[in-house]
């Protein structure tokens, strides 16, 4: 492996860093590999991650929900592991008490 | 500041075993001793949205300081960083100052870090990032380098 | 396939009936594009390619099509009309202007619509009439300023939708009265000024709502009305210069966040309905004292950050018993009287950095069983009341200059980090011995006993991470870490 080489979406590219400021609008993602960690430019953030936008720099941050494969924020699962049901953006092997699924949906509703 | 020695072997290739020494400067009041495996943290990583979960418990974090002409966003000044990277489990930092002369000002301010945290340049620095861009993994010690006294005979 | 849902054993059904009878290729794969099997589905990637077209023989049984970061800049009506499998289509990145009545007729199972980062200046409502299965629509990063009434209609399953980073003026309330299923929802890093009441009225499943990095000055007493379900609101860098008191209709609110606006007060009764709020962030605003009752309006608060404000005297914190962090630094705080933290048996960890405390009434931290972190950096203590401080594993005092007295180390005896202002103090918590080099010993390995207590770091938790970090703190061994370390050039000795 040699210097990391930056893909298309990347404005500046370092030489250690991977990239280390993205072109605008797309999401800048802290990729780790064994003890590297470099900076990866993408449209929209993987599985495990939300995008997170602010004025200065948009980043790909973690969810941080048990059991989800996507999310809207830290908080919301936006989609879960499957075989797991969702209510309000959490994700349960069974519905709460009092909820239940419908239409074959794996989404739990009063 | 006293200087640091930083012995790092290597764990997969040769030569594993005998180690590589290099030499860097304590910053702030943190002389002292640590060990860990050596892993490169980006420097947008160490911000407290930064998502770098703790790792395993026992790593030395690297970090490649851009020159300052490049912009990369300083979402935390170099200290908070360092202290970021402590509580998130490094054992030690090392900053590869190389391209960023003033960050060694900046780190200098304080004097109360908890654990080693230790500025390289130029050879000592190319050598360590070397290994991280061959993702060498490898182990790194750093201690408190000793100077021999000036005047050997002096009573 | 989702085999564990009624809807895809029927849709299985369908598709076995659709390759007989059409014979169609599901190998197909676009030239440069790469393709996997997803079963009897199709999965199909040509991201960043520099397309300027969709690639023609795109196979029936697709069901996932990446085409983002090309340069489309038109998609035709009936373009993608076959792919009646198509669950996911991603379009971010290229240079679509405009999408035409008709461009997703056919896409009867799509669930994820990705527009993001295109030059689009209105919701192409006419193009989304028909999705009757859509759940996630993105929409961020382009440069909507015009949300037509009625650009919704008709998904009736949307659950979250993106318009962050666009031009929007006012929240689109008349086109967003469609979604009542909407769970999760961000007009951030808008322009919005104002958001009238009833903005949101139909949103009765809305859980997050993000507004953050707008220019709101002003609230509708009623504008979050409506919103039965919401947990989330996100206000943070607005320019609001008066205390949301519309929030009071939210009683489902868990995480409230205003910080860097310019609120200077709180009202009295500021929190009435909130029983459920879990966390406040209000930092970076100017406000100069808290609601003398706050704790009996929000019993089950756990985190209250109020960092970076202008708080000269705090209440009784008294009825907070759920309450886990509490962050005031960066504030103007002179003192603490017996009862502010009293009783506070779920404590963990208390941050009054950067205030003014000068005196502490000795039973300040007497009733804080679960306190494990204390942080009192720069202020002007000479003295530290240590009654109820034994559980403590995290200290900090560096920057109180006058404090030169010994910490009596057997009243903490957990204490496992510690930030002291004078090097002589961590004498006390770490071995007073000269410190010999561990490179003397360099074939003995376990360099810690020779080391005295100070050798090398448990993992120390984040002052600043949020309180679900404190669990995951493994306990791999027991050190201790004073600063500034009594190192070579500082010796106890003298002690």
């Amino acid at each position: 492996e040699g210097p990391p080489s930056c893909s298309n979406g990347c404005e500046r590219c370092s030489e250690y860093n991977g990239c280390i400021k993205c072109k605008p609008k797309l999401f800048i993602l802290l990729e780790r590999n064994d003890i590297r960690q470099i900076g990866v430019c993408l449209a929209s953030c993987p599985q495990g991650y939300f995008g997170m936008r602010t004025p200065d720099t948009n980043r790909c941050i973690q969810c941080k929900i048990e059991n989800c494969e996507e999310c809207f924020n830290r908080n919301f699962c936006t989609k879960c592991k499957e075989g797991l049901y969702s209510h309000r953006g959490r994700c349960y092997p069974s519905c709460p008490e009092g909820l239940s699924t419908t239409n074959g949906t794996m989404e739990c509703v009063e | 500041a006293p200087r640091a020695v930083i012995k790092v072997t290597l764990l997969r290739h040769e030569p594993t075993g005998k180690p590589i020494t290099l030499e860097g400067l304590f910053v702030g009041g943190s002389a002292g001793y640590a060990e860990g495996k050596l892993m490169q943290s980006h420097p947008l990583s160490l911000c407290n949205t930064s998502e770098d979960e703790r790792q395993e418990s026992d790593f030395i974090s690297i970090v490649k300081l851009e020159s300052p002409e490049r912009k990369v966003p300083q979402c935390l000044p170099l200290l908070k960083k360092a202290r970021l990277a402590l509580e998130r489990g490094a054992q030690a930092v090392i900053f590869d100052v190389t391209d960023d002369k003033d960050a060694a000002l900046e780190l200098h301010e304080s004097d109360s870090l908890p654990l080693p945290v230790v500025l390289v340049k130029a050879k000592d620095a190319e050598e360590l990032m070397g290994l991280v861009n061959k993702n060498e993994e490898a182990r790194v010690r750093i201690d408190i380098k000793k100077e021999d006294p000036k005047w050997p005979h002096y009573d | 396939l989702d085999t564990s849902t009624h809807t895809d054993s029927r849709r299985l059904r369908d598709l076995e009936g659709l390759t007989e009878t059409m014979g169609a290729q599901v190998g197909d794969c676009p030239s440069r594009c790469h393709c996997e099997e997803d079963g009897m589905l199709q999965r199909v990637d040509c991201s960043d390619l520099g397309l300027t077209d969709i690639p023609a023989n795109l196979s029936v049984f697709t069901s996932y099509l990446d085409l983002s970061m090309n340069n489309l800049t038109l998609l035709s009506s009936g373009a993608l009309s076959n792919l009646h499998f198509l669950e996911e289509l991603r379009l971010a990145g290229n240079d679509l202007t405009h999408i035409p009545k008709g461009a997703f007729y056919g896409l009867f199972n799509l669930k994820v619509l990705m527009l993001q980062n295109n030059q689009l200046r209105r919701v192409p409502g006419e193009a989304l009439q028909n999705l009757r299965n859509l759940q996630s629509l993105r929409l961020d990063a382009n440069h909507i300023s015009s949300v037509p009434r009625g650009c919704f209609d008709g998904l009736q399953s949307l659950r979250h939708l993106w318009l962050d980073d666009n031009s929007l003026t006012e929240v689109p309330a008349d086109a967003l009265g469609a979604l009542s299923s909407l769970q999760a929802m961000t007009l951030a890093l808008n322009r919005i000024t104002h958001i009238p009441d009833r903005a949101f009225t139909n949103l009765s499943s809305l859980v997050v709502l993000h507004l953050n990095n707008n220019r709101i000055r002003t609230l509708g007493t009623q504008c979050f009305d409506g919103l039965h379900s919401l947990e989330t609101l996100d206000l943070n860098y607005n320019n609001l210069e008066e205390f949301p008191i519309a929030i009071r209709a939210l009683s489902t609110l868990k995480e409230l966040g205003f910080h860097s606006n310019n609120i200077k007060s709180i009202p009295e009764q500021a929190f009435t309905g909130h029983s459920t709020l879990l966390t406040m962030t209000i930092t970076g605003a100017r406000i100069t004292s808290l609601p003398t009752t706050v704790c009996d309006q929000l019993p089950n608060l756990q985190v209250l950050d109020l960092s970076y404000n202008m708080i000269q005297a705090l209440p009784s914190f008294r009825g907070c018993e759920k309450i886990q962090k509490i962050d005031l630094h960066h504030n103007e705080i002179e003192e603490l009287q017996a009862d502010t933290f009293q009783g506070l048996t779920s404590l963990r960890s208390l941050d009054l950095a950067w205030n003014k405390l000068s005196s502490l009434n000795p039973l300040s931290f007497s009733s804080l069983p679960a306190l494990i972190k204390l942080d009192l950096t720069s202020n002007r203590l000479s003295y530290l009341p240590v009654s109820g401080l034994h559980g403590l594993t995290h200290l900090k005092l560096a920057g109180n200059e006058d404090l030169q007295e010994l910490l009596p180390a057997e009243s903490l005896p957990k204490l496992r980090v510690m930030e002291l202002p004078y090097a002589f103090q961590c004498c006390a918590f770490v071995s007073c011995e000269k410190h010999s080099s561990p490179w003397d010993r360099d074939n003995n390995h376990n360099g810690k006993d020779d080391f005295g207590r100070r050798e090398g770091i448990l993992n120390s938790d984040s002052f600043s991470d949020l309180l679900l970090d404190f669990d995951d703190e493994p306990k791999s061994h027991h050190t201790v870490q004073c600063s500034p370390s009594p190192g070579p050039f500082r010796p106890c000795h003298h002690l």
